[in-house]
């Protein structure tokens, strides 16, 4: 246990990756779309030269199992290939989305731990009290609102009505973005100390991780409380109590610890949902994020981003399921000794 | 327990209060204040695939090519037909009738500084063959290119019965500063497929003679232009043009009711309704050269009973056109009378009331009987997950399904993403297909030689001899009224083999300021012409 654990994980995680891009590539093919004749205007894919040309170009007059290879080959220089929708390297698409999504999902992450996580505990030490039921309520319209009318209700009511928040985007029109470093532009606008464009920028992330967080939360919450009651049940809890301990160290020091093993595997699998983009939130707040290219991609049949955003999100999910099991070993013990 | 509970509240509280504070913090400038020095358009650019004329062929990108570029000649909203002077001051047919003879307009500079010379249009038309990107097919009739002298070009026609001239003002043919283009990698060699290296700039910068420059594009977030200062006209009246992506339509109400946009180009029907009466706000509107259409097969092994013209014709007697525009369309639509849109060709609302279709029912259970299924008959009706003008597919679908219901015939909805559709549609595979059409240059010939051509292999339909004819000395014709006349020939023929049923040909609208004027559509390609849009006095 260990390190050669975690290397031993880190390098099943990559096979897999590559494994889910093979099913990924399989399915996308049995497709009935032709992705040169979706892409071509009318007269193009009239004229045999051209769709042949473009054929070739993507390499799609190659049998499957070549086409593959092809990718895989590619792959194992670092190249992606070239979108067919975009005509630039899948690479750099991926590098000009992702920053967007990493930005929004950490902040809509960061929102549903330090809200979820406390109001979770809260509930459940005070169970059936009005903070309870408060937090029961949140998280029901948390759940079960469709996120586009959630989407749509805020940005209608604090920018069309209250005019409080600033305009659908990442940043007000007209500004310019901070000196590239990591293409989140909070983070480059800090590193450039230009804190013009920072709090922009982080003004505009206010509604929409809101949003995205709204539905996270209430899972969060949820699975806080319940652990919590199951551990403030439990006989160490009783003994800690008979011993004397104050409430507050009872719920902090010995419930807390042992309910934080099931919040942490959801908060991992909630943070990895959200880095994989949401198509809706995305589009209602013209956020150029993953999920509006990967959906755009899918349409077009663009197989080559198609196989770059599968391959992107698959290590997204066994990187955080990896970090999980490792924070694992930090909050219990016991795995370590197994 | 106590003090826990309240300093979690405590927290909650703080944080709640810090997030609106950031949100409040940055109220942005309404577009609409600030002097008007900045124009804002709000518009789903998330098609945008390149700014080089040589390779853009997408719906929104126009409207930045028109505002950075100019073309030799060009037309004006609502008038199709007529080709105007841009960068060429005149011409004529020299050679036989083989070629045009473009003499430059003097005093001519690109935004660097260059003065325009016969050798940039060289360059650029050029270019456009040989980058062999999709544009490259509207470059199939241009023969070779002649410099006469610094201010003269001869244009040769591949074939001089085909029209070339109507299609130089398509964006496409926008004349380049060859000297900039050419320091940035680029070439109109024969190899230029591959040799090119200029696109990735032509992305972010612009080589043109326009009213504005491009200085920014960042994808699926904004175009940024701003004011040629060397500009052979009078200056733009913006220092500066934002094409701001809003993608969604409600967004974009939200946006240009605040301001914080100058005009909402992607609005449904409900949406504009909903703006209507906004003191703040003008609906603008010009009917488009789109339409929505829908084939028949004649295909026997698609479908038996399709394939027979009687049960195509009863098909066409059987759909409530006026209907389909009034309820799904809240009238802002036209309908063609068949392929050649309204405004073009001769092709007027009149001539379709003349000899295009109508809902006639007992005319339809006639030619259903004629066919031999006076009990009617079912096809498969494919269509794409999309809409046009703010009206789905799926909601006209609808419509015809219920209309043909009427005389027994059973329309069964296929829907599909656009891709598959595509895919079956152009391979010919679909027995009924509602799809769209959109223009590629002014020319009614470009409409009417697929018609014969292309589309009619995917109807399978092979037309004959005469009408084949009729559409090739209608695109030979120099003059557009007997051109006109010929073209109505070719419609009656078209309109009798019933194979392809033109639905709606939608008024497009766009929601604008009052802050602003001369916001004026124009269904060319290039959907407004920014230099004519200035502030409100």
């Amino acid at each position: 246990m260990g390190l050669r654990y975690v290397l031993l994980r880190v390098v099943a995680s990559a096979a897999m990756a590559v494994a889910a891009t093979l099913v990924v590539f399989l399915v996308a093919h049995t497709v009935p779309a032709d992705p040169v004749l979706a892409q071509l205007g009318d007269k193009q894919s009239a004229n045999p030269e051209t769709v042949a040309r473009f054929r070739a170009r993507w390499g799609l007059d190659r049998p499957l199992h070549e086409q593959y290879g092809i990718f895989l080959a590619r792959l194992a220089r670092g190249d992606l290939g070239e979108s067919i929708a975009s005509r630039r390297p899948v690479l750099d698409d991926i590098r000009q989305y992702v920053p967007a999504t990493i930005e929004l999902a950490t902040v809509a992450g960061f929102l549903t731990i330090v809200i979820g996580v406390p109001l979770g505990i809260a509930a459940a030490v005070r169970r059936d009290g009005w903070i309870d039921h408060v937090a029961r309520f949140l998280c029901l319209i948390g759940v079960s609102a469709p996120t586009f009318w959630l989407a749509f209700i805020v940005l209608a009511l604090f920018y069309g009505g209250l005019e409080i928040a600033p305009s659908p985007g990442r940043l007000d029109v007209g500004a310019g973005a901070p000196p590239h470093v990591t293409g989140m532009f909070v983070v480059d606008g800090i590193l450039a100390g230009d804190w013009a464009s920072a709090r922009n920028a982080l003004a505009h992330l206010v509604l929409p991780s809101v949003v995205l967080a709204a539905a996270t939360i209430g899972i969060v919450t949820r699975t806080t409380r319940a652990a919590m009651l199951e551990t403030l049940g439990q006989d160490y809890v009783r003994t800690a109590r008979a011993k004397g301990v104050a409430e507050r160290g009872v719920v902090r020091r010995h419930a807390f610890p042992n309910a934080l093993v099931p919040v942490l595997t959801l908060a991992g699998l909630a943070y990895a949902e959200l880095l994989a983009g949401t198509v809706l939130t995305e589009t209602i707040f013209s956020w150029p994020g993953l999920g509006r290219y990967t959906y755009q991609s899918a349409l077009a049949v663009d197989f080559p981003a198609i196989m770059g955003v599968t391959l992107l999100v698959a290590l997204m999910y066994l990187a955080i399921n990896l970090a999980v099991d490792v924070a694992y070993l930090v909050v219990d013990p016991r795995v370590a000794r197994r | 327990m106590m003090r826990s509970a309240s300093t979690l509240r405590r927290c909650a509280l703080t944080l709640l209060a810090a997030l609106l504070a950031l949100a409040a913090g940055s109220s942005p400038r309404p577009a609409a204040a600030a002097g008007k020095t900045t124009l804002v358009l709000g518009v789903d650019i998330s098609d945008a695939r390149t700014f080089d004329p040589a390779r853009q062929f997408e719906y929104s990108s126009p409207i930045t090519m028109k505002a950075v570029y100019e073309t030799l000649v060009t037309v004006s909203p609502g008038d199709y037909g007529t080709v105007k002077p841009l960068l060429a001051e005149s011409w004529k047919l020299v050679d036989g009738g083989k070629a045009w003879e473009f003499k430059l307009r003097k005093g001519v500079k690109f935004a660097s500084g260059n003065p325009l010379t016969a050798e940039d249009v060289k360059f650029s038309f050029e270019r456009l063959a040989h980058v062999k990107d999709q544009p490259a097919d509207l470059t199939e009739n241009m023969g070779a290119i002649e410099v006469v002298d610094p201010q003269t070009v001869k244009i040769a026609m591949a074939d001089k019965n085909q029209p070339l001239l109507t299609i130089f003002t398509s964006v496409s043919y926008a004349v380049v500063d060859a000297k900039a283009v050419m320091a940035q990698g680029g070439t109109s060699a024969k190899d230029a497929e591959k040799a090119d290296k200029a696109t990735a700039w032509l992305d972010t910068h612009s080589a043109g003679t326009g009213p504005y420059v491009l200085t920014g594009w960042t994808r699926n977030q904004e175009v940024v232009l701003e004011r040629n200062k060397s500009y052979w006209r009078a200056p733009a009246a913006f220092e500066k043009v934002v094409l701001r992506h809003i993608g969604d339509g409600a967004a974009q109400v939200l946006a240009v009711r605040r301001g914080d946009i100058d005009a909402a180009l992607n609005l449904s029907p409900d949406q504009l309704e909903s703006l209507a009466k906004d003191a703040n706000l003008k609906i603008v509107s010009a009917p488009s050269l789109d339409y929505m259409y829908m084939t028949l097969t004649s295909s026997a092994d698609l479908n038996a009973t399709l394939a027979k013209k009687p049960a195509r014709q009863a098909v066409a007697a059987a759909i409530d056109y006026d209907g389909t525009i009034k309820g799904l369309m809240g009238g802002h639509a036209i309908r063609p009378a068949t392929f050649i849109p309204i405004g073009l060709g001769g092709s007027t609302e009149a001539l379709t009331k003349e000899i295009g279709y109508k809902q006639d029912l007992a005319k339809a259970k006639k030619l259903l009987a004629e066919a031999g299924v006076p009990n009617g008959f079912s096809f498969k009706l494919s269509y794409g997950k999309a809409s046009i003008a703010g009206t789905s597919y799926d909601l006209v679908s609808q419509k015809i399904q219920s209309d043909l219901a009427r005389v027994g015939i059973k329309a069964e909805l296929d829907p599909m993403d656009q891709a598959t559709l595509r895919t079956a549609y152009k391979e010919g595979k679909a027995q009924a297909v509602l799809t769209f059409w959109g223009p590629d240059a002014m020319e009614p010939y470009l409409w009417a030689q697929p018609s014969i051509g292309r589309v009619a292999k995917r109807v399978h339909w092979t037309p004959s001899k005469d009408i084949v004819d009729l559409v090739n000395r209608a695109g030979g014709e120099p003059d557009p009224k007997k051109a006109a006349a010929l073209y109505r020939e070719y419609e009656r023929m078209l309109i009798d083999q019933a194979n392809y049923l033109m639905l709606i040909q939608p008024v497009y609208r766009v929601a604008t300021s009052k802050a602003i004027t001369g916001y004026q559509l124009t269904a060319a390609g290039w959907q407004v012409d920014l230099y004519d849009v200035k502030p409100a006095k």
